[in-house]
């Protein structure tokens, strides 16, 4: 569906990636790191300073016209309507330009216009929409003709809590129909709920890409385990624990789980006393961005 | 023939959604093809006022002049209905409209062009120079046979064809300069001004200019030349007064050409 091959552009530094159909990717990384660059590869609207990029076997730049088909983008800087004319107005020169009879139109419009609440606006100018308005309707644009390929630079901007949840409802529904999905977010908690894989940049230069238990295990191992004691203080020696704190009955476990795991803990903690409650935290990938970021400082540090 | 009839729906949207937007506000239409209008009629006045006081400018008379101008803003009401997105094209690039055209599936001029028309500047442009065909036609003499009212129809198209070439060579000029402004005031609009006056009057290098480098001579000179036979006409081949039609089908296509051929330098808004 998407590949890359040893691909630089601008900050992007030997990108190789590849993305098989009915995947969903999440692009992570802090701002400046290539995410937007590599999506605008993606859909031909830069051309690679070395290396290929394929949409579809094809060579996006030089296929751009025909791979709007199949493809929806939303990017930060390219608006998909026009101003001056109306909500409705956009959406039916999108059904001329995508070539929509009528019925499936309708079909579409009908039931992506009330799941994302924009019905109300369609008689609006597009100038007039809030910025909140203005984002679900660009949704609403870039899933009407059902792309195959779906790219999103920060699409939860915007919107609120259900609008977020209708997204993540719709992107899942359409993964399941075989679409692929390449995102970007700041909001990594919606990347992880929607995205099957992760790619992490970092100053241009991809860090990880695969499944986010992987990505978890390799840059933020560390779990938490709060356990709330009714006997004893165990002994913790034989354990590999990292860091554990004491604050009255409850006592505070971090570790790496590539080196125990929390069964494991947990068996050698009962053997000597008894335990009333148990919380295990797994670190997210907010966690992974910030132990990038340190490890970032620190090399700068050193040089 | 279903791909010609879906083109054509095509533009009918589009025309319509021009139509609607442009005239949401019907008396501000009005009055701003008004404005146009009025605002591009001011230095019709001054120049017809000033020509009364002389009796010919190196011998073409008032009326003979106002139908040179008439020819200029007959061409501009009819271009700027098809090419206000290339006119436009800097405003369009800057602001991530081109990258939305690019990622549709349908042809990239096709859609610039007709996307969007400066209603108000056609109706301006047009309007004057529709009246100043009136005011000036029927006292130039011309005896309007078949053939001459087939000959203007053509001056007419290929002087539409010779300022699209230049708009489009201008907006071509954005992929790789992101603002050119100041080279379309130069090139066509500084140009557009001399091209009010009977070409002959002007000093050689401006002659060259206007006839070699940004042709507007061919755009109304000529076709007057062919109509009234005037004697400063004797400076040029014979040949350039049948030239504008071709000229401006080979400029527009020359244009189109360093189009195609620049796209793929096109570095996408935001980078």
């Amino acid at each position: 569906m998407l590949d890359l091959e040893l691909v630089s552009k601008f900050i992007l530094s030997n990108i190789t990636v590849h993305i098989p159909k009915g995947i969903s990717v999440g692009l992570i990384g802090a701002s400046g790191a290539g995410k937007t660059t590599f999506l605008k590869l993606a859909c031909g609207l830069l051309s690679p300073e070395r290396g290929n990029v394929y949409t579809f076997g094809k060579n996006p730049v030089e296929n751009r016209s025909l791979l709007g088909k199949k493809m929806g983008c939303l990017l930060e800087k390219a608006p998909l309507f026009h101003g001056e004319r109306s909500v409705l107005d956009n959406f039916r020169e999108l059904q001329m330009v995508h070539r929509m009879p009528e019925t499936e139109f309708l079909k579409e419009y009908r039931r992506l216009a009330e799941c994302f609440d924009i019905g109300k606006q369609e008689r609006e100018l597009v100038k007039n929409l809030s910025f909140g308005q203005r984002r679900r309707a660009e949704l609403v644009a870039v899933l009407l003709h059902r792309p195959e390929l779906l790219l999103l630079d920060e699409p939860t901007t915007g919107l609120d809590e259900t609008a977020k949840t209708v997204l993540r409802e719709i992107l899942q529904e359409r993964i399941q129909d075989g679409m692929t999905v390449v995102m970007t977010s700041h909001e990594l908690q919606e990347v992880s709920r929607i995205c099957q894989r992760i790619m992490v940049l970092k100053q241009g230069t991809q860090m990880y890409y695969g499944e986010e238990a992987a990505l978890l295990r390799q840059y933020a191992p560390m779990d938490c385990m709060r356990l709330k004691l009714s006997g004893r203080l165990p002994d913790l020696e034989d354990l590999p624990v990292k860091q554990y704190t004491l604050s009255g009955e409850e006592l505070k476990l971090r570790y790496n789980s590539n080196h125990v795991t929390a069964a494991e803990i947990l068996e050698h903690v009962l053997r000597q006393t008894s335990v009333q409650e148990i919380t295990i935290k797994k670190p997210d990938l907010a966690e992974v961005i910030r132990n990038l970021e340190l490890q970032e400082k620190w090399e700068d540090r050193q040089s | 023939m279903e791909n010609c009839m879906d083109v054509m729906h095509l533009i009918g949207v589009y025309t319509k959604t021009i139509m609607k937007s442009w005239f949401q506000y019907k008396v501000d239409a009005v009055l701003r093809s008004l404005a146009v209008f009025l605002r591009e009629s001011t230095g019709i006045i001054v120049v017809y006022f000033t020509l009364l006081k002389f009796d010919t400018l190196n011998g073409w008379n008032v009326y003979e002049m106002l139908f040179l101008f008439s020819l200029l803003f007959v061409t501009y009401g009819i271009l700027i209905l098809f090419f206000t997105g290339l006119r436009d094209f800097g405003h369009t690039v800057r602001s991530g409209g081109f990258d939305r055209f690019i990622l549709r599936p349908r042809g990239l001029l096709f859609q610039i062009i007709f996307v969007n028309a400066d209603w108000f500047a056609a109706i301006g442009h047009g309007g004057l120079g529709i009246t100043l065909f009136l005011v000036s036609a029927a006292k130039v003499g011309i005896v309007w046979s078949f053939d001459k009212v087939v000959y203007y129809l053509l001056a007419i198209f290929g002087g539409v064809l010779i300022q699209g070439a230049v708009f489009l060579f201008l907006a071509t000029l954005n992929i790789y300069l992101l603002e050119t402004g100041s080279l379309k005031e130069l090139f066509y609009w500084n140009a557009r001004k001399f091209a009010g006056y009977p070409v002959s009057i002007f000093h050689r290098a401006i002659q060259i200019g206007m006839i070699y480098i940004v042709p507007f001579a061919f755009v109304n000179y000529f076709p007057a030349q062919f109509l009234l036979r005037k004697e400063d006409m004797a400076a040029y081949p014979e040949l350039f007064l049948y030239l504008t039609p071709v000229l401006g089908i080979v400029l527009y296509l020359l244009a189109y050409l360093f189009w195609r051929y620049s796209l793929k330098f096109y570095k996408s808004s935001g980078n």
